[in-house]
């Protein structure tokens, strides 16, 4: 790994964690207010991670199994959001009657 | 009874001693934040200035006496939260209160005179007194054997307190289980704080258990536990929700928290499997903390930020997403071994920590002291703006200190490991690299910020507040409906 490579490495993960956190953020925003612009920023922000996945397997020289977990992960953020929100939802539904 | 006395809660409604209890550590906690904050700055004015007090009082004692008094105040924050909770959640005075309040004094009196002993004796011969009387030499539990047994002793009574009411109350929510079973490894790892191996690889190893366990795994749940007690009080969240949350955040804390460990391992001379364990563990840890973005986003929303205590309300928001920040994408960015071997023990490392630590605890205890002024003051809506001088000095001087930190650690990792392969001459070089000073130097002016900010904060939390009517869609009994413990 040369120098700027691990640095290059370094800041395509945290960008691909901080699309992760933006897309989980604008995904919950745009259902709970209805807002079909915010879903897309959302969306835009899933596709960026999942690009900067890409990158990462394609472009770095971090070990097979890193990227197989990066892959992965990025795959994964698809269904936290939706999933966490669904399970949110049913759970105040249940014991919130004004929800 | 006017209008205005329809909206405040009595002044004179009594407090629980246990209330008052935890009050005093708050109060506690509060004061070694600040003393934190001295050190803090202190240390960082070393980076820049490395001649200073020489051999009179050196960096090493400055930085020690920063990260313990962090570790303390942290520890009081927890401990007094939960005195502040328990006897509304079991409906009575905590058993043993007595024991607990001498412990507070004898704790209190540990930390002033290891304090003391710190400023004037700092180290000793390498024999049995140092450890008994000075400090035991080992990092982040510096502080002699004997004040060692007095943290152990602290926290047993105040596991006999929690057990102790909850067998005399008869009952035990969901939290409660959660809080006692929590209570066996805060009191058990912290064991690990006595043991000394002259191997190095065999000590650091169980060293890691302590610092790792407490701060990734058991406080994190302690600080779940005081979440969904908060939730509760200020947003009326129902118990069954914050309940049922708070077991997914323990399981999935648990789950990727323990091995998660694994990071410290990479590099101490342990086996190479650490290396895949620690890695795999450690790219799972941010996933709860996605969920916990997702679920503030969505209480915010259901409750259309409508709470009777903006203050605390809007830190244990932050809570969510700067933990997310400084835990996830910080800590993501040099969790794998690739990337760690140059990154760990730099001030990338230091950036991380900070923002980890304030994302995780400093915003949820800053919310407990927002919930008990409220309390104290008799207000049943604190919806103040003074408040927002304090929230906004002290985030805006954590990320400017931890974006500072990150660019010195970038490039220390850069020229002083990567290209320069960590000689003492890549050392000299990195030191003295414009981008690695300038960090520094930013570092310390964000500091000034953040003390500005605790300062503000600080000021706020004892000036009174002006009455302020209660809206009228506000005007449900829901807090008092779902803060009634049911029995399990």
């Amino acid at each position: 790994m040369t120098p700027v490579l691990f640095l290059l490495t370094a800041i395509l993960l945290g960008l691909f964690m901080l699309c992760g956190g933006a897309w989980a953020l604008l995904y919950c925003l745009g259902q709970t207010r209805g807002s079909k612009m915010i879903m897309r920023a959302g969306l835009a922000s899933y596709a960026l991670a999942v690009i900067l996945a890409l990158t990462i397997a394609l472009a770095t020289p971090l070990q097979l199994k890193w990227k197989v977990l990066i892959m992965v992960s990025g795959l994964a953020y698809a269904f936290i959001p939706p999933i966490t929100l669904r399970y949110l939802e049913r759970l105040h539904a249940a014991w919130e009657p004004h929800a | 009874m006017s209008t205005s006395d329809s909206h405040t809660l009595h002044r004179s409604e009594t407090l629980y001693r246990s209330q008052k209890l935890g009050m005093k550590y708050l109060i506690a906690a509060v004061a070694l934040f600040g003393v934190m904050i001295v050190f803090g700055f202190l240390s960082a004015l070393y980076y820049l200035f490395p001649g200073m007090f020489f051999n009179v009082f050196d960096f090493n004692m400055s930085k020690t006496l920063h990260i313990d008094t962090l570790v303390i105040w942290i520890l009081m924050g927890l401990i007094g939260s939960i005195y502040w909770y328990l006897p509304k959640e079991l409906g009575r005075e905590v058993v043993g209160i007595r024991a607990a309040e001498w412990f507070f004094w004898i704790f209190c009196a540990a930390v002033a005179v290891v304090a003391l002993i710190f400023l004037f004796v700092q180290t000793g011969k390498a024999n049995m007194w140092t450890l008994w009387f000075i400090q035991q030499g080992r990092k982040y539990v510096e502080a002699p054997r004997w004040a060692a047994l007095g943290i152990v002793g602290v926290m047993l009574v105040f596991s006999y307190n929690v057990i102790g009411t909850a067998i005399k109350a008869n009952k035990v929510t969901g939290i409660v289980w959660v809080l006692m079973i929590d209570l066996i490894p805060l009191v058990g790892v912290y064991l690990f704080a006595f043991d000394s191996d002259t191997n190095m690889s065999n000590d650091l190893y169980w060293w890691w258990w302590l610092v790792h366990m407490w701060v990734e795994s058991t406080w994190e749940i302690l600080i779940g536990i005081i979440m969904a007690w908060v939730l509760m009080d200020v947003m009326g969240t129902p118990r069954k929700i914050v309940e049922a949350w708070l077991y997914i955040e323990v399981m999935l804390v648990l789950g990727a928290g323990i091995l998660g460990l694994g990071h410290h391992y990479f590099w101490i001379g342990t086996p190479d499997y650490w290396l895949s364990i620690g890695g795999f563990f450690s790219a799972l840890e941010p996933l709860p903390l996605l969920g916990m973005v997702v679920h503030a986003v969505y209480d915010a929303g259901m409750h259309k930020m409508k709470t009777r205590n903006r203050p605390a309300y809007i830190w244990i928001t932050t809570e969510a997403f700067l933990n997310f920040i400084g835990a996830g994408i910080w800590g993501f960015m040099m969790t794998l071994p690739q990337i760690n071997l140059f990154s760990h023990g730099t001030q990338w490392t230091v950036s991380h920590g900070h923002f980890a630590f304030y994302g995780a605890y400093v915003c949820g205890i800053i919310a407990v002291l927002y919930v008990v002024k409220q309390k104290v003051s008799g207000m049943e809506l604190l919806a103040h703006r003074r408040w927002y001088w304090g929230y906004g000095l002290l985030n805006l001087g954590m990320i400017g200190m931890v974006s500072a930190l990150l660019l010195s650690g970038m490039a220390q990792a850069f020229f002083e490991r990567a290209t320069g392969g960590s000689t003492l001459m890549a050392f000299v070089i990195a030191s003295e690299d414009p981008w690695f000073t300038a960090g520094l130097w930013a570092r310390a002016g964000f500091g000034i910020i953040f003390a500005a900010g605790y300062v503000a904060l600080v000021y706020d939390l004892l000036a009174s507040v002006k009455q302020v009517p209660l809206p009228t869609d506000q005007r449900r009994p829901s807090v008092v409906r779902s803060a009634e413990p049911e029995v399990a």
